[in-house]
């Protein structure tokens, strides 16, 4: 039982992590249409921006709202470099387009940061032990924050009208550009939303995970099948996928076999994609196309 | 014009080819062989290097690289090997088996190198073996597998054998009156066959691994293995694996708040398994090259004086100590040093040298090869070390 407890709950941190990352990928998705594959690089420039700046003086938290703001910039950026210019954005061509961004982003972090995975200090060091389940602090931070950051998101793009006005652009493009909607500002919005999100994603799992220059690839593959799970459009999918993605690894690593622990998730996307293609959170009336 | 390239191109390829092969075929003569371009004794002295600079094996490549830049350089200030210019090539293999492959086949057959140093790890490594054997290159890895080197004509190394780390760690669990071992290994091919090595070397003491669970080397979540050791109940657990992957994995034990002693294996002797292990690693004992306790080594120690030069060079080069990777990239670096400066560059002779290696002080311990052991190292290469207030200590009781 204290097993149990042990993996879930380990399982449930790793989890928030990606459940952080495929928010990431449904607030662009449910935008624009647009599948941005540099997530997970997003995640880990933080991380090493946090990392360089903590080793260069900066005290722990000013390290943290560098690197979410920095990151959160490139994702700006990104949008008007890469997103912005393309006439006719189908998710194919994003994908294309996002995929040498990632790479790229990679390449850069190589070369800045170098090859080693370090990890951030955590916000409190130390941990304590509960009926034999041993906690970090860092954990309920992680699990603490991205509750909260996944309760704001879902409420902005649920509950606020400019929140409705960014998803009627993906609904319905030439509808929300007749009542006044400007599709670029709504697609520029949501990189900036994906890129605050995947940056504290990134400084949250550095301490316990570690970040290196390609730590973004797993994550980013991870936080796709999360959202995958959701049907892509959902934030609340997005969050439950990602936590049942985690909850799985680690039962699957503890009782059936470690080496599995990776194909977990692509197990669980081959076998959504062909049974409900549309999440198994959402409606089937959801659908898109 | 472009169609007329393309058809020099490939005659000169061919061309190329012909000319190594008949270069191989007269190689025997001793004098003046060597494979193509490096066939004339007056030309670069060529040395590849294929290291794990980036990837899971970047803790150890790095400093590799960085031990072989330092010794490159010093060489040529000394003005070569008998007057002729040494080259280095280095490879990123990415850390992958076909990514090292590749390296090999690069160094060998476009640069046409006179040696290959590499791979940093065990996977890599046994990737280049068939390359060297085929294409009759001298090849020194810097991996742990004794697998690398069984039964091979052209490939020694420099790193201690698992085999003689685990008769190292099996004489220190019987002595602490040990029976049952947890084993959390590596399940790339640093870890493979490590299970069955401490059931057969432990076998004669009554020492016996009860679970094994597995890691991916570039893992980060080690809860579940962990988990798992603390249920097996065993009297010592091994973490066997390579820095950052096996300082999480400590980490995670002592988190876990579990009490059995711990061991680790030789491939944790850097600053990056200090760092991310940090106060977990505290008490944990493993079998480790001279390199990281140099300073308490007694002043009669035959490596003494030769690993403490190197550490000076090294800090003075990097502004940090060099790890005990480096140390098996030094190593590797003067055998490979010594055997061009006796032989020249003929390839069998070079071979021929590197097996009868006898008593070579280098910094993981004194090498002695032979026919059948082309490491040259035994288990008096490793000192037993632990952890201490974050610093590298020898164990007092070396268990022998």
């Amino acid at each position: 039982m204290t097993d149990l407890l042990q993996l879930l709950f380990a399982g449930l941190s790793q989890g928030a992590v990606y459940a952080l990352v495929a928010i990431g990928f449904v607030a662009i998705f449910t935008v624009s249409g647009v599948i941005n594959l540099a997530q997970g690089e997003f995640a880990a420039l933080a991380g090493l921006v946090a990392i360089s700046a903590v080793s260069s003086g900066l005290p722990l938290l000013a390290a943290v709202v560098l690197a979410v703001v920095s990151v959160a910039l490139v994702a700006v950026i990104m949008e008007r470099l890469v997103i912005f210019p393309v006439k006719r954005m189908t998710t194919l061509v994003s994908l294309i387009l996002t995929l040498g961004v990632s790479t790229g982003l990679k390449a850069l972090m190589l070369l800045v940061y170098g090859p080693n995975a370090e990890g951030l200090t955590p916000l409190t060091p130390g941990g304590f032990s509960v009926a034999g389940v041993s906690i970090r602090y860092q954990e309920l931070w992680i699990l603490l924050i991205a509750g909260i950051v996944s309760l704001a998101v879902y409420w902005f793009y649920e509950r606020t009208l400019a929140g409705k006005s960014l998803r009627a652009c993906a609904e319905q493009p030439v509808a929300a550009r007749l009542v006044g909607i400007s599709l670029t500002k709504a697609s520029l919005i949501s990189f900036l939303i994906a890129g605050t999100v995947g940056a504290i994603a990134g400084v949250l799992a550095s301490p316990i995970f570690f970040t290196s220059w390609e730590s973004g690839l797993t994550l980013g593959l991870k936080g796709f099948v999360a959202a995958t799970l959701g049907g892509l459009i959902s934030v609340r999918g997005a969050v439950l996928g990602g936590l049942l993605l985690g909850v799985l690894e680690t039962l699957t690593a503890g009782y059936i076999s470690t080496g599995l622990r990776d194909a977990v998730a692509f197990l669980l996307l081959i076998i959504v994609l062909v049974a409900r293609p549309a999440g198994i959170f959402g409606r089937s009336a959801e659908a898109r196309v | 014009m472009g169609r007329r390239t393309a058809t020099t191109r490939t005659a000169a390829l061919l061309a190329a080819m012909t000319l190594s092969l008949a270069a191989c075929a007269e190689s025997d003569d001793g004098g003046g062989g060597g494979g193509g371009g490096s066939a004339d004794e007056t030309g670069p002295i060529k040395i590849g290097a294929v290291l794990d600079i980036t990837g899971a094996g970047a803790s150890l490549g790095v400093p590799e690289r960085q031990a072989l830049e330092l010794l490159a350089g010093q060489l040529e200030e000394e003005g070569g090997i008998d007057g002729r210019e040494v080259e280095l090539i280095i490879e990123d293999n990415q850390s992958t088996e076909d990514g090292a492959a590749k390296a090999m086949n690069k160094l060998v057959n476009e640069d046409e190198v006179d040696i290959v140093l590499g791979a940093s790890r065990t996977g890599p490594s046994l990737a280049m073996r068939p390359i060297a054997e085929s294409t009759e290159t001298p090849m020194i890895s810097l991996a742990a597998n004794q697998a690398i080197v069984e039964d091979s004509e052209w490939v020694f190394k420099t790193a201690q054998n698992d085999r003689v780390v685990i008769e190292r760690m099996i004489d220190y669990m019987a002595e602490q009156g040990w029976s049952t071992i947890g084993l959390a290994r590596d399940a790339s091919g640093f870890g493979e066959g490590v299970a069955e090595m401490f059931d057969e070397i432990g076998a004669e003491k009554g020492i016996s691994v009860v679970a094994t669970e597995k890691f991916a080397p570039d893992a980060t979540d080690f809860t579940a293995q962990m988990v798992n050791l603390r249920d097996a109940g065993a009297d010592v657990n091994v973490i066997w694996g390579i820095p950052p992957a096996a300082g999480l994995a400590q980490r995670a034990y002592d988190q876990l708040g579990i009490e059995t002693p711990v061991m680790q294996s030789h491939g944790i002797g850097n600053q990056v398994f200090l760092d991310t292990a940090g106060d977990a690693a505290e008490g944990m004992v493993a079998p480790l090259g001279r390199l990281v306790v140099a300073e308490q080594l007694p002043e009669d120690d035959p490596q003494k004086e030769i690993i403490t030069s190197f550490i000076d060079d090294y800090t003075a080069e990097y502004g940090a100590g060099p790890s005990t990777f480096s140390g098996h990239a030094y190593d590797a670096w003067q055998l490979a040093v010594d055997a061009l400066s006796e032989e020249g560059t003929d390839p069998q002779a070079i071979r021929d040298h590197l097996e009868s290696i006898t008593d070579f002080t280098g910094i993981s311990g004194v090498f002695t090869m032979t026919p059948e052991d082309h490491a040259g190292l035994s288990k008096e290469a490793l000192a037993l070390v632990t952890v201490e207030n974050g610093q590298w200590q020898l164990v007092p009781d070396q268990g022998d």
